[in-house]
């Protein structure tokens, strides 16, 4: 391995968690150093989320830490991009499309202070990105699923980052939202920025990421995907469940090209 | 072998110890009880201070509520019930002054003589707050309290006979003594301006007072201290203390007198002037060395307070 | 109730104007720092701050003997602030539920300040019994002394709130979030329901335990009723609230024998109902008509 100029844009070393006595994440150790689109897949409860919130610092580590641009998190916040998950907030607040997107830009603006027209243009512009420029003066509980995680992302996207994580950003969403969610993704991507993405469907992982990392409680797995979205990897993450649908699927597929 | 006799030698002198212990343990409380007293438990300080005038010592009197101690809300706690179950006699002044016992004295009252003893008077004497409610405060009318003495004198009389004689003789004296100390009543509020007659305080306990001696009486918070007031009452008073050139209101030992702060800041905007005349003794007596740990000491002392500050200048 | 002895002309009266002032500037700060609240579904907080201060109350009082307002608040305050601390405390680190832990707090506090009020009673400490009734207030006694008092503290409840608008906000709506992006989430949490703690133990001479509550949660969801916009709420809250006080202290003024703090916990939910009925958009009839609406469509493309 050649030494970089540059430090690997994140680094888990070692990183294990536990909630209570119940570990979730053992000693996983990933090396990102280039841009690109990056999934992390898994059955439930294995800790994709985990994964994310070490990153972050939302989890107190039991071992190990985790680096980003060869720093501790505290000293780059500003430079990483978070899109939870949906259930974390209740949608029936009164905010508006609009006010979301510009909590994105509150770590800029600072403590007392108001976001201003600068702030209010960012947020337009990630709002057309998104495709969502129309509704920004809808309160969010009247959004569907799809336009509420494209609301997520644009206030992602107002932090204006450099490294990305989005914690199942296309749960429940409708098919044409899915596309526009990753279109926007491969363009942060092209753009130079890193993009970690927990996902759960292995179709569109194969389709549209670069790389990923499979993971279930500890790392199986990590690689370009077409190496490591191997059937056996895959198998050893899911214990062979949705090995069966991922058959389903690629029949489907054939029946429909052929047809 | 040193050891061995030493460990000897202590236990004797224990065992030595404890059984001469046990003997005094024993022996002593015979010996400085004599004859035993007939155990009487009164609720408030002015019941004790009434049982406590006719009975003198020959009984053991034991006062529920202290000095300061507001009988309206008093709470009972297990060992109060205690006390006033062990109790050979509990007297009770009545007419739901202890508002928050009454369950727990009726309950007692199937076990031991749980007496009120306000309960003698007639309904007719008495002042009606409503239809079936009627003011407890009757000590303040020493004449008609003085009528109370009677039950006193015969519920004692039933737990303890050979001193029956005793009670009804300091009984007579004691109606005697709240005669004269009416009388010195009289004399000493007829200094007072008549227009300035009017005791303005925390709640209306002083009826049966100005009943007796021709007295305006205003309560802020009406019969019991457990009600909050309204803003229409309090605009009342200080119309009334305004119009009337009231000189001073009085607060009360055992209520708060948050009230009494707002009507004097309310006369005092409107130019008028309303000094705190003083405490009065309402719900209970004083504490003991302040010389109105009797009734006739509280009434007295309340009479001074209340002259000095209707008469005093503004 | 005597309603042939109403005093119109008691509106103008000093008292009433004290009681007034007072009152509106506690039920203006309440709705303001209630709607954070309620919107972190801490509503109940209030309640067991509320409940907490009669152990600093009976504490302070224990220890002092004296009744003076500004004794008890103090003591009231601490408890409060404890009180809540302990809450988020149990909530962060235990991760027990919302409701379990406002109970355990409300309970455990409420109990031991009974407690020590039962134990000073049954003592012979002159003053001591009916210190319940500190949790009861007395607003028709309020003095200029305490409107000034509640007028600071709500003035300065509403400049942090106004200041810290954004931070708390983002609290309230995504906590994860908020950690993300580095904002200390633990200090603004404790920050908010500090706030909640001291709006509740200043207002408790004005309106006592039970009804500060009220003023806290009643006043924001009748405002959540009319708006869908963040600031909007608040300020309608704050609205209602003040409107809630000075009707209430109104009619207290006019009708003889009425308390004044239930009247106008009445008050503000006569406009919670009103609100809940008549609202735009969210209230029953608007959504009756609507539905009404749409099936008369439906059956006409039926």
């Amino acid at each position: 391995m050649t030494a970089s100029a540059a430090p690997p844009l994140i680094e888990f070393h070692d990183v294990t968690a536990a909630y209570g006595r119940r570990p979730v994440l053992w000693n996983v150790d990933l090396t990102i150093s280039e841009p690109c689109l990056f999934g992390v897949v898994g059955p439930n409860g294995a800790g994709k989320s985990t994964l994310l919130k070490a990153a972050l610092g939302l989890v107190p580590l039991v071992g190990g830490n985790v680096r980003l641009f060869g720093e501790p998190l505290r000293n780059v916040r500003k430079r990483v991009g978070y899109v939870p998950q949906r259930e974390t907030v209740d949608w029936d607040f009164p905010v508006s499309v609009m006010d979301v997107v510009l909590m994105g830009t509150y770590s800029q603006v600072g403590w007392f202070r108001w976001p201003g027209r600068r702030e209010r243009q960012l947020a337009k512009d990630c709002l057309e990105r998104v495709g969502l420029a129309d509704l920004a003066r809808r309160q969010i509980g009247r959004l569907s699923g799809g336009q509420q995680q494209r609301v997520f992302l644009a206030r992602a996207l107002a932090q204006q980052a450099d490294i990305y994580l989005l914690d199942e950003p296309m749960a429940g969403v409708d098919a044409r939202s899915q596309e526009q969610i990753l279109h926007v993704l491969s363009e942060l991507r092209n753009a130079g920025k890193l993009v970690i993405v927990v996902h759960h469907d292995l179709r569109t992982v194969r389709e549209w990421f670069d790389a990923v990392a499979l993971i279930d409680r500890r790392l199986v797995a990590a690689g370009a995907t077409h190496e490591t979205l191997s059937r056996e990897n895959v198998q050893r993450t899911y214990s062979g469940v949705v090995d069966i649908l991922d058959e389903v699927g690629h029949a489907v597929e054939r029946r429909s090209r052929t047809s | 072998m040193s050891f061995g006799y030493s460990k000897i030698s202590k236990c004797s002198v224990f065992r030595l110890i404890l059984s001469f212990s046990l003997v005094f343990a024993w022996w002593e409380p015979n010996a400085a009880r004599g004859v035993e007293r007939p155990n009487v438990v009164a609720t408030t300080t002015v019941v004790a201070d009434l049982v406590h005038q006719i009975a003198g010592n020959r009984v053991e009197i034991d006062c529920l509520m202290g000095p300061g101690i507001d009988p309206h809300s008093f709470k009972a706690t297990p060992r109060d019930a205690d006390r006033l179950a062990r109790a050979d006699i509990v007297f009770a002044s009545g007419l739901h002054l202890e508002g928050k016992l009454s369950v727990l004295l009726d309950r007692l009252a199937r076990r031991t003589q749980v007496v009120q003893v306000t309960d003698s008077l007639p309904k007719e004497k008495l002042i009606r707050v409503t239809k079936s409610l009627y003011d407890p405060h009757v000590w303040f009318d020493p004449i008609l309290w003085s009528e109370c003495t009677k039950k006193v004198v015969v519920s004692l009389g039933r737990i303890d006979p050979s001193g029956s004689t005793q009670f009804a003789d300091m009984g007579a004296d004691y109606c005697q003594r709240l005669e004269t100390l009416d009388q010195q009543i009289r004399e000493k509020l007829s200094t007072i301006d008549p227009t300035h007659k009017v005791i303005v305080t925390s709640h209306d306990a002083f009826r049966y007072f100005g009943r007796a001696y021709g007295i305006e009486v205003v309560g802020i918070q009406g019969t019991s201290t457990e009600s909050e007031t309204g803003l229409h009452d309090i605009n009342r008073l200080v119309d009334l203390v305004v119009t009337r050139r009231i000189p001073a209101v009085f607060v009360e030992t055992s209520v708060a007198d948050r009230n009494m702060t707002a009507l004097r800041e309310g006369a005092q905007s409107r130019g008028h002037v309303v000094r705190l005349g003083g405490r009065l003794y309402s719900d209970a007596l004083g504490a003991p060395g302040t010389g109105a740990e009797t009734l006739e000491g509280a009434l007295r002392a309340n009479v001074d307070v209340i002259v000095s500050g209707l008469t005093g200048e503004n | 109730m005597n309603l042939s002895n109403m005093a119109f002309e008691g509106l103008f009266a000093y008292n009433t104007l004290v009681v007034m002032i007072g009152t509106a500037a506690v039920g203006f700060a309440a709705g303001m720092v209630g709607s954070l609240g309620v919107l972190r579904k801490r509503a109940l907080v209030s309640d067991a701050a509320a409940h907490v201060t009669l152990a600093g109350v009976a504490t302070v009082f224990a220890l002092t003997g004296k009744r003076d307002l500004p004794v008890l608040l103090a003591g009231a305050l601490c408890a409060a602030i404890v009180g809540v601390a302990v809450l988020v405390f149990l909530k962060r680190f235990t991760r027990t539920r919302d409701d379990a832990v406002t109970a355990i707090v409300l309970s455990v506090g409420f109990g031991a300040g009974i407690a020590i009020v039962a134990g000073m009673t049954a003592r012979g400490v002159p003053g001591s019994a009916g210190l319940e009734h500190f949790l009861l207030g007395h607003t028709a006694a309020l003095t200029s002394g305490d409107a000034a008092l509640l007028a600071i503290v709500s003035v300065v409840s509403v400049s942090v709130v106004a200041m810290l608008f954004k931070e708390v906000s983002l609290i309230a709506f995504d906590q994860s979030f908020a950690a993300a992006t580095g904002w200390p989430v633990a200090f603004l949490d404790y920050l908010l329901v500090v706030l909640v703690a001291v709006m509740v133990v200043v207002g408790l001479p004005a309106a006592g335990a039970v009804l500060v509550t009220a003023l806290v949660v009643i006043p924001p969801v009748a405002a959540r009723q009319w708006t869908d916009r963040l600031v909007v709420m608040l300020m309608v809250a704050g609205l209602i609230g003040m409107v809630s006080a000075v009707g209430g202290v109104a009619l207290s003024a006019i009708v003889p024998r009425l308390a004044t703090g239930p009247v106008i916990v009445l008050f503000a939910a006569v406009i919670f109902f009103v609100s809940c009925l008549v609202a735009p958009k969210r209230g029953l009839l608007a959504r009756v008509a609507r539905s009404l609406r749409s099936q008369g469509i439906a059956d006409e493309h039926g």
